[in-house]
């Protein structure tokens, strides 16, 4: 496998840290290597937040993704989305929250850009907006094919608490629902 | 091979899992960004491992109720940014005057004052060579993996019980957030390295514990099990109580660094990464030193450019012997750290030596590989 390098963006509170720590759980169980970093501002909550997460069978020394190398960037903040899309590489995927981030048609071109409601499918279709992140690491993976499913929900599982098990089970199914919808589609332009 | 295991893991929760497989039993601190997740973590393992964690008032607070537990004969952590260090300083300098034993373990963000609380700088590098004022010799060990922040943090609490003072383990704001995988040894591993701190087991009436020969440290039995001694800051005869008498207060100095100093091959450590060909040396530390094993494989594999790193994992002492042959190997000399150069001019001095480059970086955000391979091939 060549190295899969993703970038989850958003505000500081939304919670997106989670999901980049379940990638790489998943890919070191799985035999390789998986690396999680997180950049954010001193700001509680609102400042732009990234997390990078690169997964190699090779190691991995420097653990931020490079700028221009990042295959998937997903973005729930406007601010956020304009902040770090450039180090999406050209022709890379880029997955927005359409109420939250506006592209432009410039953008569309550059990226396949496709969209996603996923704080509202978290927020009124899974009945808990916690779960966005799970709802985020659904459609990553769906997109990317970077973990065997039933190995990633496992690791998943193995990080939420047992009361919301549920919960975290059908917000990873409505994000594969509506990753592979969009993918049927085809991008945005 | 030593039995290990695999973790994963951040940097700061490394450190707090080590500090308890290495026995320590008290954690006194206050939280501060980004090294909270190590006061958080450990205080969920230490009650658990019969320790005891406590959130004092502030830094200050937390240093001083390290030391106590640290007189008390227990092994004991305070963890922190620079910011808390500055306020933790007058108590460091207490610690190694009166020669109590703890770890402090310094997760650098950028500074100086409260500067940027979330980003990464290797800032610290001269506060940790000499926190508080006066005369002593630091130890200071330094991260440079996620492993390093498990077995760093091990052998600082070994160092700190062998050399009767502070031990800092740096890590800087991306080793301690970053969250990946970790070999590791066994938490029984860790434990069979432990030496016990030294004790007096004669008449208490013959205990003497700053009577010690020049090279040696002090011999500080637990406090209340009947061996008595006076505990202060000021300048101490052999039992501890305050003298102003000429030849011992310069024996006391001369022995503070001497301890450290004609021991430095137990305390040095580093790195040689594809130095053997190399032709340009790279010297970086911590997590710097992540982006320049990148760029020395790019440099090899893509430019045909033979780099290779040496990378101090103690700091202070500076492995200066090391360097200095180092200096006299390579022409091309790059000191590469989120700082303005501090440990730049260590290496010049280590190298008797002007002609050497750095690249630095001081706005709150990491090297790139990228960078370090446009600043090489300027060379």
């Amino acid at each position: 496998m060549s190295r899969i390098v993703m970038r989850f963006t958003g505000v500081g509170g939304q919670g997106v840290l989670l999901a980049g720590e379940i990638f790489a759980a998943a890919k070191i169980k799985q035999g390789g290597y998986g690396v999680k970093t997180a950049t954010y501002t001193s700001q509680v909550r609102g400042g732009p937040t990234v997390v990078d997460i690169q997964l190699d069978d090779e190691e991995i020394w420097y653990p931020y993704a490079i700028d221009g190398q990042i295959n998937f960037m997903l973005s729930v903040a406007d601010k956020s989305f304009q902040l770090f899309k450039d180090g999406v590489k050209e022709g890379g995927t880029i997955v927005i929250e359409p109420n939250l981030v506006f592209p432009s048609d410039e953008d569309r071109q550059k990226w396949d850009i496709y969209e996603i409601p996923i704080i509202t499918i978290a927020k009124e279709e899974v009945g808990n907006v916690i779960t966005q992140s799970v709802v985020a690491l659904a459609i990553a993976n769906t997109m990317m094919n970077a973990i065997d499913e039933d190995l990633l929900i496992e690791t998943m599982l193995s990080k939420v608490p047992k009361k919301v098990h549920e919960a975290n089970l059908k917000a990873y199914e409505l994000g594969k629902k509506y990753a592979l919808e969009a993918l049927e589609k085809g991008p945005v332009r | 091979m030593s039995a290990t295991r695999e973790i994963i893991s951040s940097g700061n929760d490394l450190a707090a899992i080590a500090a308890v497989d290495a026995g320590c039993k008290f954690f006194g601190g206050y939280p501060i960004t980004p090294s909270s997740e190590v006061m958080h973590t450990i205080s969920d393992l230490l009650p658990k491992a019969g320790g005891v964690a406590i959130q004092m008032e502030d830094e200050i607070g937390g240093i001083a109720a390290a030391i106590g537990a640290g007189m008390s004969g227990v092994r004991t952590m305070t963890a922190t940014s620079g910011p808390g260090v500055s306020l933790k300083a007058e108590n460091l300098g207490l610690a190694q005057m009166a020669e109590v034993p703890l770890v402090l373990v310094n997760v650098m963000r950028g500074g100086p004052s409260t500067g940027l609380p979330t980003r990464v700088s290797q800032g610290d590098i001269n506060q940790a060579k000499n926190p508080s004022h006066g005369d002593y010799k630091s130890i200071t060990v330094c991260a440079g993996t996620l492993a390093e922040c498990y077995t760093e943090t091990v052998r600082a609490f070994n160092l700190a019980d062998r050399f009767m003072q502070p031990v800092i383990v740096l890590l800087d704001e991306t080793l301690g957030h970053m969250h990946g995988k970790a070999i590791i040894p066994t938490a029984e591993e860790t434990q069979k390295g432990i030496v016990p701190r030294k004790k007096f087991e004669g008449d208490p009436k013959d205990y003497r514990p700053y009577d010690v020969p020049q090279d040696q440290p002090a011999v500080l039995n637990p406090m209340f099990q009947g061996y008595r001694y006076h505990f202060t800051g000021l300048h101490h005869d052999a039992n501890g109580f305050p003298t102003e008498e000429i030849e011992t207060c310069r024996k006391l100095i001369d022995r503070l660094f001497r301890k450290v100093e004609e021991h430095k091959d137990e305390i040095e450590s580093n790195e040689e990464y594809m130095l053997d060909d190399a032709e340009i040396l790279l010297i970086g530390y911590g997590s710097a030193s992540l982006a320049i094993k990148e760029a020395v494989n790019v440099l090899r594999d893509q430019y045909g450019i033979k780099a290779g790193m040496f990378r101090p994992i103690t700091i202070w002492p500076s492995p200066e012997k090391r360097m200095y042959e180092l200096g006299q190997k390579f022409d091309k000399v790059l000191v590469v750290e989120l700082n303005q150069g501090q440990y730049y001019e260590e290496v010049q001095r280590a190298m008797e030596r002007h002609n050497i480059d750095k690249l630095t970086k001081t706005n709150g955000r990491p090297f790139s590989p990228a960078d370090i391979i446009e600043k090489v091939k300027e060379l």
